[in-house]
């Protein structure tokens, strides 16, 4: 079971601790309720830390390192600085979204990840009440900085395709 | 005739047409824009008798298979500045189109990413409160599945154009779409409704269903 969770967004990285009762259930009724309801989810997760990208230069080459499952300077630098201070770090497992972007975690920075069912649960829970949860962040800023780095990554793509032929979809 | 209220007046985005009327106040202007259903799925899933296409003013929506962004102009206009359109689309050609349309139109979000690898573009999405698919791939079911397991709100919706010669042009149709429904059921999607596209498509069919995460994967 996750001990931690990261949650990249696109105003940046943020590490929450995890508190879970043993032996719940991932699809239940009951958990998803309470992952709708913020006054319950709140116990379940509390934030750590949340560590901003400076420019929107330096969330693009955020986006596109999770995007190809590679560990950041940034991400690795917020990893250390939360979760390598306490001694017993091997009892940490930390809750990613995607299991290989999970394995170059363990890779680069020794942290066990877990990318379970539940550990999806609680990032849906994060997902959905984020602006709420990551303090700093005013009502649409997380939309904002959405808008900017969708339309900053698109471009990207364009840009760096070198066949710059459609790929035709049938 | 369908029409969205233009969030961009004065401006179409594909040379549709546009109609001018006058507003409540005096000297105010509504402007509308017509909606083709020849060209666009969804509209032809709202004129073929679809009751409820849950994409609303404030609604946040995620649209796989955007392509150019013309029926993506009007789930914008739909949903207004206060709902959010989180467009994807993988074809780099109709990416810059969709690009250049959102440009003008702050609520839509362009992602030019594959839709089967929503893992890569997770920092760009909230939580969303309908998925629509047009994405016309024979797993479409499965890309719809995996992204809404990670980006749509329990109870969520999804509304999905499915056409039956993308997925087996052997079978008849009325089997593609009962197993594509099977499919969604499955993995925790309630069936709610679905619709013919005729006369605007050819065995295209358009079905909805409602997402609840808490049922189990055998009911």
């Amino acid at each position: 079971m996750a001990t931690h969770a990261l949650f990249e967004s696109a105003s940046g990285y943020a590490v929450f601790e995890v508190k879970l009762a043993d032996g719940i259930a991932s699809k239940t009724q009951a958990l998803q309720e309470s992952i709708k309801d913020l006054s319950k989810f709140g116990k379940m997760v509390t934030l750590m830390s949340f560590s901003p990208f400076k420019s929107a230069a330096d969330a693009l080459e955020n986006i596109n390192d999770v995007s190809e499952n590679v560990v950041s300077e940034h991400l690795r630098n917020v990893l250390e600085l939360n979760l390598s201070k306490s001694s017993k770090k091997s009892s940490i497992k930390l809750a990613v979204h995607d299991s290989q972007f999970g394995s170059a975690i363990k890779a680069s920075l020794g942290i066990s990840c877990d990318a379970s069912d539940l550990s999806q649960e609680i990032l849906r829970g994060i997902r959905l009440h984020a602006t709420k949860l990551l303090k700093g962040l005013q009502g649409d800023d997380l939309n904002k900085a959405q808008l900017g780095l969708g339309h900053a990554y698109s471009r990207a793509k364009l840009k760096f395709n070198v066949n710059r032929i459609d790929n035709m979809i049938i | 005739m369908l029409v969205t209220k233009n969030l961009v007046p004065g401006e179409s985005v594909y040379g549709e047409k546009r109609i001018s009327i006058d507003g409540g106040v005096e000297g105010t202007k509504v402007e509308y824009r017509v909606w083709n259903p020849f060209r666009s799925k969804l509209a032809a899933g709202v004129l073929g008798g679809l009751d409820d296409i849950f994409i609303k003013p404030g609604a946040k929506v995620l649209y796989l298979g955007a392509a150019s962004g013309t029926s993506v102009s009007h789930v914008a206009d739909i949903v207004g500045p206060d709902g959010l359109v989180y467009a994807v689309e993988f074809s780099p050609r109709s990416g810059r189109d969709l690009i250049n349309m959102a440009k003008k139109r702050t609520n839509v979000i362009p992602i030019v990413e594959d839709a089967r690898l929503p893992a890569k573009y997770r920092m760009l999405l909230s939580t969303v409160d309908v998925i629509f698919a047009d994405v016309a791939q024979p797993d479409q079911a499965r890309i719809v599945i995996h992204n809404a397991e990670s980006f749509l709100k329990d109870g969520g919706h999804v509304v999905i154009s499915i056409k039956a010669s993308c997925i087996d042009s052997t079978m008849p149709p009325e089997t593609i779409f009962a197993n594509e429904v099977q499919t969604l059921m499955k993995s925790q999607f309630q069936p709610l409704e679905q619709v013919t596209l005729e006369p605007y498509e050819r065995d295209h069919a358009m079905v909805s269903a409602v997402y609840q995460r808490h049922k189990s994967k055998q009911n």
